[in-house]
């Protein structure tokens, strides 16, 4: 094959190029962002090129002093405890779903599929009142149990297809060696889906930890969450755009170490790898 | 002990009965093997035994008692399950002594337990490998080795040699047989291969569509089997049955001829046919014949001069002959 002809160096040139473009698309933004951070007001919209040393941390202070830390701290905590619940109930449910024979186990995968894919939308006006009457608004548990309505059934459905792959032989031994259901469970299933559960636990970490539609209808002052803080940078009548570059910053920064580690086992779940 | 009842056990799945009533009595000490086609329950019935399958009805009594309601944890039973089922995520040390730690034994207890089941089983240097890191024969070593080193009542084998290939089948085969004569323990084996059931049985339980066709010592089902289907099952080549004219010239409505008891001859002889295929094994030659009478097959020992397309006499040794009436049962 002539590799150095026309049609192939056109085609590989297209290539690059496209790959450029995506990754521009990708990365642009972030750079935009990670620029409006350490600009100072005046020079925010200003071509970089025009004052290219006109840098500051004065936004980075800025947030340190405001209320951002603590709705950091808050989205931490809610999104962390709201997956640890999911888990300790979804994954017992997702393992007696997958490997008992019950009944109705098709309604159940219908109805938490359904639960899945339905907005968040669908559930605000009752969860409001709902959480008006029972004195949740602007409370720590009223959030978390928000949050498990999108993490408990993402834990469960991600789960059930998991411990399908579990070989029932490997439960039926763990039965047989002495070990009660439960006891097979810590002991074997899970050890053996690991990349299943850490997978599902961290995507189910970050649909909390982003979401700002149920903290935005929920939260009020000191359950106040990080995405819904950075709405405080907006008044009515300016838009502190170097503070909301420096919150956006703040809130994707603890998720890429958690990414990088996580990348594998989501891999590895999504590959389904159990292997005996 | 491990002395085990069957007493009128069945199994259903909905209206589908795949154990009719059934009882077997297994002594203590005994190597049974349950041996059938596939699909004919063999399996259910050992899961049932293990407590991995409810049963419908009947009891089942292990030393005498009850143990029909068990769990598995509680019946005193270990298994051995032909993936091998090991935990993946443990070394071969730690899931050898799982059984020990669920019994909540001493962690020093375990370790000498474990070295001792290692060393019967030669795998003292894998100790600390996973079971990923193990050929197919190592593995189930340390399925057993999991089922041993906790001295059950009795041992229940799940195909445990299906997924090895020949040459270590047999090795495998060797190694059970010696690992019951050293232990004297009772050992429930499930198989779909007669070989291993005639070479490793005390007794074998032969079943049918979910019923119990005989239970026997393997040369009691090789010399008088109750019925055709068991005449066929057992013996390898299969046994040869006749149907029709000939067999009414022996008084039966079928009669069957193991591929042994065939005296062959390229001159004369009862029934006259051609070779279609001839296996020359060296020890043994297998004739496949094709006569006016069906496809008959004749095994002879050691090397003999007869080739494709030979016409060869087929004459059955009417002394070891086995006659069938028309259920299929065996005349006496």
């Amino acid at each position: 094959m002539d590799d150095k002809s026309f049609a192939y160096r056109a085609k590989k040139a297209s290539g690059i190029a496209m790959m450029l473009a995506f990754l521009a698309f990708a990365v642009l933004p972030i750079l935009w962002v990670l620029i409006l951070s350490l600009r100072p007001a005046t020079a925010l919209f200003e071509p970089i090129w025009e004052s290219p040393t006109n840098l500051t941390f004065d936004n980075f202070r800025g947030i340190a002093d405001s209320g951002f830390p603590r709705a950091l701290l808050n989205s931490f905590l809610t999104a962390g405890i709201a997956t640890i619940l999911s888990m300790i109930v979804g994954v017992p449910a997702a393992f007696a779903l997958a490997k008992s024979r019950l009944r109705g186990k098709f309604v159940a995968s219908w109805v938490l599929l359904l639960l899945r894919m339905a907005p968040p939308v669908g559930f605000v006006i009752p969860l409001f009142l709902i959480y008006i009457n029972a004195g949740l608004i602007d409370t720590y548990p009223g959030l978390i149990m928000a949050y498990m309505t999108l993490t408990l059934p993402l834990v469960v459905w991600s789960m059930w297809t998991t411990f399908a792959q579990i070989p029932n032989e490997l439960i039926e031994s763990a039965l047989m060696d002495g070990a009660s259901l439960a006891k097979a469970l810590v002991l074997v299933v899970i050890p053996a889906a690991r990349p299943g559960v850490v997978a599902a636990a961290i995507l189910g970490f970050l649909i909390a930890w982003n979401d700002f539609f149920f903290a935005l209808i929920i939260t009020r002052g000191s359950t106040v969450t990080a995405p819904v803080s950075i709405m405080n940078f907006i008044s009515s009548d300016s838009v502190d755009w170097g503070s909301i570059a420096v919150a956006a910053i703040c809130v994707t920064l603890p998720i890429i170490p958690v990414m990088v580690i996580a990348n594998r086992y989501i891999v590895q779940s999504l590959s389904g790898a159990v292997k005996g | 002990m491990g002395q085990i009842t069957l007493r009128e056990v069945r199994k259903s799945f909905g209206a589908t009965e795949v154990i009719p009533p059934l009882s077997l009595e297994i002594e203590d000490g005994e190597f049974v093997v349950f041996v059938g086609p596939s699909g004919c329950g063999k399996s259910t019935l050992l899961r049932m035994i293990a407590g991995l399958e409810d049963i419908s009805g009947g009891q089942i009594l292990i030393d005498g008692k009850d143990a029909s309601a068990l769990p598995p944890a509680r019946r005193g039973l270990a298994m051995v399950f032909q993936s091998y089922a090991l935990y993946p995520h443990m070394t071969v040390a730690k899931n050898i002594a799982f059984p020990l730690r669920m019994a909540g034994m001493p962690a020093e207890e375990q370790d000498r337990l474990v070295e001792n089941a290692a060393r019967v089983l030669n795998l003292t240097d894998y100790l600390d490998r996973r079971p990923g890191q193990l050929s197919g024969g190592q593995r189930q070593r340390v399925a057993i080795g999991r089922a041993i080193v906790r001295k059950p009542e009795a041992f229940l084998f799940d195909e445990p040699l299906s997924n090895l290939d020949a040459a270590l089948r047999v090795n495998m085969r060797l190694e059970i047989t010696e690992l019951h004569a050293k232990l004297e323990s009772t050992m429930i084996y499930v198989t779909h291969d007669q070989v291993e059931a005639m070479t490793m049985a005390d007794k074998i339980v032969i079943l049918h569509a979910g019923r119990i066709e005989q239970v026997g010592t393997p040369l009691d089902l090789y010399h008088n089997p109750r019925n055709l289907f068991v005449a066929g099952f057992i013996g390898s080549p299969k046994m040869n049955f006749i149907s029709g004219a000939p067999a009414a010239a022996y008084g039966a409505h079928t009669i069957g001829v193991r591929p042994e008891h065939l005296d062959v001859s390229t001159e004369a002889g009862l029934w006259q046919g051609r070779v279609t295929v001839a296996e020359h094994l060296g020890s043994d030659t297998f004739l496949h014949v094709q006569t006016d009478h069906g496809q008959l097959n004749a095994r002879l020992q050691g090397d003999i001069d007869v080739y494709h397309g030979d016409t060869v006499w087929l004459t059955p040794n009417e002394a070891i002959m086995h006659r069938f009436d028309a259920d299929g049962l065996t005349m006496k």
